[in-house]
């Protein structure tokens, strides 16, 4: 390569300064405030604009999480995925790339497997997410938990609630009738431990044993 | 990621009302939409999630298959129609992205998938398509992933769907809905070629919309096949992938349909390798005669020259498969 | 040799396995604190050069941003982060992050913006803007390698006569290069950082050594020890990563203090490509040399590894050339090459699975130039005593490794012309590689507890990254006490419990798993003198406490090596058979079949140590076929520092893996006869494809990783 030096643009589609009074200009909800531009111009320079953006900022959120209705009040760019994680203290959905390239994020909404990291939290409205906190009945586990167990699925266990809600989506999906079908459709999810036979495995396991998943 | 106001309306006519602002950008999956808003790439000050519209069905018409735009990636693969009718554009879109991200992305929002280049992505680098004038990071630069047609000294990045090689090899329609009305394209034209505005990706204009494709009906069902070649066996975008379809009667090619992914800003039609193809055997030899024909206008950049070698194997192999011969 | 192969259901599961599966095991970034902050580190754009504005008003205006720091008013480190390089060097250390506006990498951390919420943080980030005095930079390894590197990487070695393959009838002399890798466990490196007073601070860390950790935490905050608390009950995998303090711990503990509140950090996958470590871009050059009947005159290997401008990171790629074979004559010669990059660090098989990509891909042409097959002309040379030092091995089977891995491969159908088998369509080849490493014990401490209703309670401050660490534990435990492993807890990922070393070098069950041994063994003993009369072999615990009126009986043991471990030389033994099938047409190379065999001593844990076994290959797949981190040398900057451009293996890359273990105990190195796994578990495990590729193609590739376009 040549020794070319860097040319640093400037950054690409205009990211804005962001300051309170851009998002309100933006902002048709805030008409009203809008009428008001001094006061709303005082108010950003005293930073208590923030307060009242935050509000506005937000969005309802009525979702229904693992059989639980959650009533929530959420920034329309919030992730599901940090959503779970930092609202509803459901940790169990991982954090692998933030960019739907590793599947450790891996819910299933209204039954269907998803990669939560890419899914905003508005858009979801209405709907139902099962998280892996969701999947067990008590103390009983799932069936592909257990097979799971059995067969090792894991080793640092990061990507293993990903895996375990994405094999019982395959199943559900009827994407598990050969060894080479599972591990096609369970290429979605990045183990980086190489636990993948045993992950094939235990889905081949659940899968002879016919249980309900 | 910056800020955005988020609307879902209801109805057509609202979205398009939405959607006449330039900083107004549709969701539909936003699995591609939203990495792109994480990164900074862009940054839309509305969203428009259009996910309450009708655009969910399969169903054939008198112009064949009519998809709507919000089908599911997932659900097209598995649909029966599709199986049936055109089992090319099954084999695609499973061989795209992931089961999660299918089940995420719609038929309309993978045509609107822009370049995987590293140099769009990555805001502190140069790159036409993301702020025009900067200079085009991938040329001179890493550039294994990049094209080998069609490319413009502004820009060499590629398309990097798979679902829309299939499509482009199958004849595909495109509807388009704006203020003024629909408006219908030819598939293999609704991309467009980097050239001085690498910025645009396809011609969809500012307030315009997807509504749908709609693959005529043909003869390829038997006789088609898909194959990507990709640095690991699934979940990686393509090397080179080829499309191709053969209308095979009484031993001869009837008609032959080629198209290329991974070689070009927009999915690739091989149309000198398919009238060739036209009316000859369905041989070996045809079809490595076919694949060299195929690469006449090919260039390669420092790291992609391999390109020009495994662009006409993949075509060959591809078209083994296709006509029963591997 | 006609052993059951074991399956992934052999042997009792992961003691932890129930929190895992469920999500409720909890990884160092899922404590969330009451009044938490969030921090998003800010990377520099240039390569090398100073800072020469930086613009932050924008950022800290942004909405719940609470405070932007960078090198203008962040507090400084009051002492420094030691450094881990091998060697005290002249160079400065490692990155004082936030000191002074030099910037010596592409992605150096020159601000950081904390903020309520995670996503106010990172736009808060993107709004930092900085200009800079820019110089020029130098992140490529050169075409001619050897020329200009003088930096320290151990001294040469000689054994017998200076490069002596030369005057071998049969040689030959090849160079390999191997990429930087990057570890990208899955978890993202993380850490909450609470002040709880001025002077006593509580982390939750991503560490394979919590005691490590707080020592260099301590050091560099100047605080007491006992005043440091981290935890690490969790990791999510480190592979290496996490042996060593890096900047964002420092950073976020920084902005704890600045903004007064618990603060968390959690890199993002770029991020994961510099601000932690990777395997470092390695050259490598092999001579070999043997008689026509195959008895090797000698072995040169001379290696070139990349470093930061900042620190010197050494490692071990030229030790296999050392130890693996009975060559009369060896040579060997490492330098470090210091280009403007982040600093490496130890990656799984760190070093030896670079050596070992070069020497038994070197092996494998030998035995081509020799006509000769691979195992025979490694059993030529089978090395009775370490050929490195004359010692004595403590154990050795690979002799029985090589022939159990042969048989489960079905080494008899690989033919001896390469590109000469084919299966429907796709070429057929064979391919084997040995690998090595060092078999250590270090000191470690261990809690025994016994309670009145029965249950033992074990605790040692040792991490677990994913091996099965309590696992193993456990069952240790149980056998040598004698009661069911349900009621055994091991207490770990603590750094105020007793003493353990850090998670890393595959000495993890030698060191702490004698600990547990040496602690149960004094706890019986304890319940058998109660007894008296000497005890029974299999005391009633619960019994005896309540007789004695006792709540619990308790010990703390110190568990060390002794004379023996310096007296034989100890290492861990592997081989890796790979079968593969190549398209002749794309290139594309399939994973068909593979068998690996461990001579690690003794097996502790079946079911997890086969899972180490069937992961550590994998890893080596990844490292043979896809993985590189790849610079954009003009600017200095990673092109695919993501998931989606840096391939590890998928799924449907990777076949049924045969692990197969020899299980014989080292009776010298430890009281539980059990070497180490991780690393040995990778190393081989590259040349081992890279030789079936050859095998079935007829073309060589010595530069790493072995994709589709290299074979067409």
């Amino acid at each position: 390569m040549s020794d070319k030096k860097p040319i640093i643009p400037p950054n690409g589609e205009g990211i804005s300064n962001g300051t309170r009074r851009d998002f309100i200009k933006q902002t048709t909800v805030l008409t009203a405030v809008a009428m008001a531009p001094g006061t709303v111009v005082k108010a950003a320079s005293d930073h208590i604009d923030e307060q009242i953006a935050a509000v506005f900022e937000k969005m309802p959120l009525k979702m229904e999480v693992n059989g639980k209705l959650q009533n929530l009040s959420v920034e329309p760019r919030s992730t599901l995925l940090d959503i779970l994680r930092e609202q509803l203290d459901l940790t169990g959905t991982k954090k692998g790339c933030d960019h739907g390239q590793c599947g450790a994020c891996t819910v299933h909404v209204d039954g269907h497997r998803v990669n939560s990291c890419l899914t905003l939290g508005v858009m979801v409205n209405g709907k139902k997410i099962t998280t892996i906190e969701g999947l067990a009945k008590g103390d009983e586990l799932h069936p592909m938990q257990e097979a799971f167990l059995k067969h090792d699925g894991f080793q640092c266990g990061y990507c293993t609630p990903g895996q375990i809600m994405s094999a019982v989506a395959c199943i559900r999906e009827g994407h598990a009738n050969s060894e080479g079908e599972i591990r096609e459709y369970m290429s979605g999810n990045i183990c980086r431990c190489g636990a993948y036979p045993n992950i094939v495995n235990a889905i081949q396991e659940v899968k002879a044993g016919g249980q309900t998943v | 990621m910056k800020q955005f106001q988020y609307i879902r309306p209801a109805s057509q006519a609202a979205v398009l009302d939405a959607i006449a602002k330039s900083g107004s950008k549709i969701i539909a999956g936003g699995t591609n939409l939203v990495d792109l808003m994480k990164k900074g790439v862009m940054s839309p000050d509305k969203l428009v999630d259009i996910n309450s519209l009708p655009l969910n069905t399969i169903n054939t018409s008198p112009k064949g298959l009519h998809i709507g735009a919000l089908v599911l990636n997932s659900v097209l693969s598995e649909n029966s129609l599709v199986l049936d009718k055109h089992p090319l554009l099954s084999m695609a879109l499973k061989a795209g992205a992931s089961p999660q991200l299918r089940n995420m992305a719609t038929v309309g929002g993978n045509m609107m998938q822009r370049t995987r280049c590293a140099y769009f992505y990555d805001t502190t680098m140069p790159c036409n398509k993301r702020t025009p004038g900067t200079g085009c990071g991938a040329m001179g630069g890493y550039n294994r992933m990049h094209a080998i047609f069609g490319s413009s000294p502004q820009c060499i990045a590629v398309h990097p769907s798979d679902m829309c090689v299939a499509l482009a090899a199958l004849g595909a329609t495109v509807t388009i809905a704006g203020k003024k009305g629909e408006r219908h394209i030819p598939f293999t034209e609704f991309h467009r070629l980097p050239g001085e505005h690498p910025e645009m990706d396809n011609h969809l204009a500012t307030g315009e919309m997807i509504l749908g494709v709609d693959i005529p009906d043909n003869n390829f069902a038997k006789n088609s096949y898909y194959l990507k070649v990709r640095d690991r066996q699934s979940y990686a975008f393509a090397l080179v992938s080829v499309a191709a379809a053969l209308d095979l009667r009484g031993g001869v090619i009837k008609e032959a349909r080629l198209a290329m992914g991974g070689v070009a800003h927009k999915p690739w039609r091989l149309f000198d390798a398919e009238k060739f193809l036209a009316g000859k055997a369905p041989t070996e030899e045809n079809f490595n005669k076919a694949a060299q024909l195929a690469m006449q206008s090919a260039k390669a950049y420092e790291y992609n020259a391999f390109k020009l070698k495994l662009a006409p194997a993949t075509i060959a192999e591809a078209l083994k498969h296709a006509g029963g011969l591997a | 040799m006609n052993k059951p192969i074991p399956t992934s259901a052999d042997g009792m599961s992961r003691v932890d396995g129930r929190a895992k599966v469920t999500g409720a095991a909890k990884y160092s970034a899922e404590y969330n604190q009451p009044n938490m902050a969030y921090a998003v580190l800010v990377g520099s754009t240039i390569t090398k050069g100073t800072v020469a504005t930086i613009d932050t008003k924008a950022a800290s205006a942004a909405p719940g941003v609470l405070a932007v720091l960078t090198y203008l008013n962040s507090p400084k480190v009051p002492g420094h982060i030691p450094t881990k390089a091998q060697k005290p060097s002249s160079k400065s250390g490692p990155l004082k992050v936030f000191y002074d506006n030099k910037i010596l990498y592409n992605g150096h951390p020159i601000a950081m913006v904390v903020a309520d919420t995670f996503e106010r943080a990172q736009y808060g980030a993107s709004l930092v803007k900085a200009t800079y005095n820019k110089e020029a930079h130098d992140t490529q390894p050169p075409k001619n390698i050897t020329q200009g590197v003088g930096a320290w990487g151990g001294k040469d070695f000689t054994k017998g006569t200076v490069d002596a393959w030369k005057t071998a009838p049969i040689k030959l002399e090849q160079e390999y290069t191997h990429p930087s890798d990057v570890h990208n466990p899955m978890e993202l490196h993380a850490i909450i950082a609470r002040w709880d007073t001025p002077d006593k601070l509580t982390v939750w860390d991503k560490t394979q050594g919590t005691q490590a950790t707080r020592d260099d935490i301590a050091k560099a905050f100047k605080l007491k020890k006992e005043d440091v608390q981290v935890n690490s009950q969790f990791v999510g995998g480190a592979f290496g990563s996490a042996l060593q303090v890096w900047p964002h711990e420092v950073a976020a503990i920084l902005g704890a203090q600045v903004v007064k509140r618990p603060v968390k950090l959690v890199l993002s996958r770029p991020d994961m490509f510099t601000s932690v470590g990777y395997r470092p871009y390695t050259w490598q050059k092999i001579g070999i040399g043997a008689t026509t009947d195959g008895k090797l005159v000698g072995i040169t290997h001379e290696a070139v590894g990349q470093t930061s401008s900042f620190e010197d990171f050494a490692e071990g790629p030229i030790n296999t050339s050392k130890g693996l074979y009975a060559s009369p004559n060896i040579t060997t010669r490492y330098k470090l090459l210091s280009l403007d990059v982040n600093t490496p660090t130890w990656m799984r098989g760190p070093g030896e699975a670079t050596g070992a990509f070069a020497l038994e891909s070197a092996m494998d042409e030998l035995s081509y130039a020799l006509k000769m097959d691979p195992i025979d002309l490694r059993m030529k040379n089978y090395a009775k005593t370490d050929p490195d030092n004359g010692k004595e091995y403590s154990s050795k089977f690979l002799d029985e490794a090589y022939a159990m891995g042969a048989a489960q491969i079905g080494w008899e159908n690989r033919q001896a012309q390469p590109r000469a088998a084919s299966q429907n369509g796709w070429l057929v080849g064979y391919g084997m590689a040995g690998g090595m490493f060092g078999a250590y014990r270090d000191v470690a401490v261990i809690k025994a507890m016994m309670k009145a209703d029965g249950t033992l309670t074990i605790q040692s401050a040792v991490s677990d990254i994913g091996p099965g660490t309590g696992t193993a534990m456990v069952l240790i435990a149980a056998n040598k006490m004698g009661i069911d492993a349900g009621k055994i807890k091991f207490e770990m990922g603590d750094s105020s419990l007793p003493d353990a070393p850090m998670q890393g070098g595959s000495a993890t069950v030698s060191a702490v798993g004698s600990a547990v041994h040496d602690a149960c063994t004094v706890l019986k003993e304890k319940f058998q003198q109660l007894m008296g009369n000497g005890g029974t072999d299999k005391p009633d615990y619960v019994k005896i406490l309540k007789d004695n009126n006792l709540p619990s009986l308790e010990v703390l043991t110190k568990s060390a090596p002794g004379p023996d471990n310096q007296k034989y030389s100890m290492q861990s033994w592997s081989v890796h058979f790979v079968k593969v099938l190549v398209h002749p047409a794309t290139g594309v190379v399939k994973i068909d079949k593979v068998a690996c065999v461990a001579d690690c001593g003794k097996i502790i844990s079946p079911k997890t140590a086969r899972s180490q076994v069937v992961g550590g290959a994998i890893g080596g797949i990844g490292m043979a076929l896809m993985e590189e981190g790849i610079i954009d040398h003009r600017y200095g900057r990673y092109v695919n520092n993501n998931f989606a451009d840096y391939h590890v293996p998928v799924n449907a890359d990777i076949p049924q893996i045969d692990a197969m273990f020899v299980n014989k105990p080292d009776p010298y190195i430890n009281p539980i006869g059990a070497k180490g796994m991780a690393e040995i578990a990778l190393i081989g495990m590259a040349p081992a494809v890279a030789n079936a590729v050859y095998n079935a193609t007829g073309k060589r590739v010595r530069d790493l990783p072995i994709t589709p376009d290299k074979l067409i």
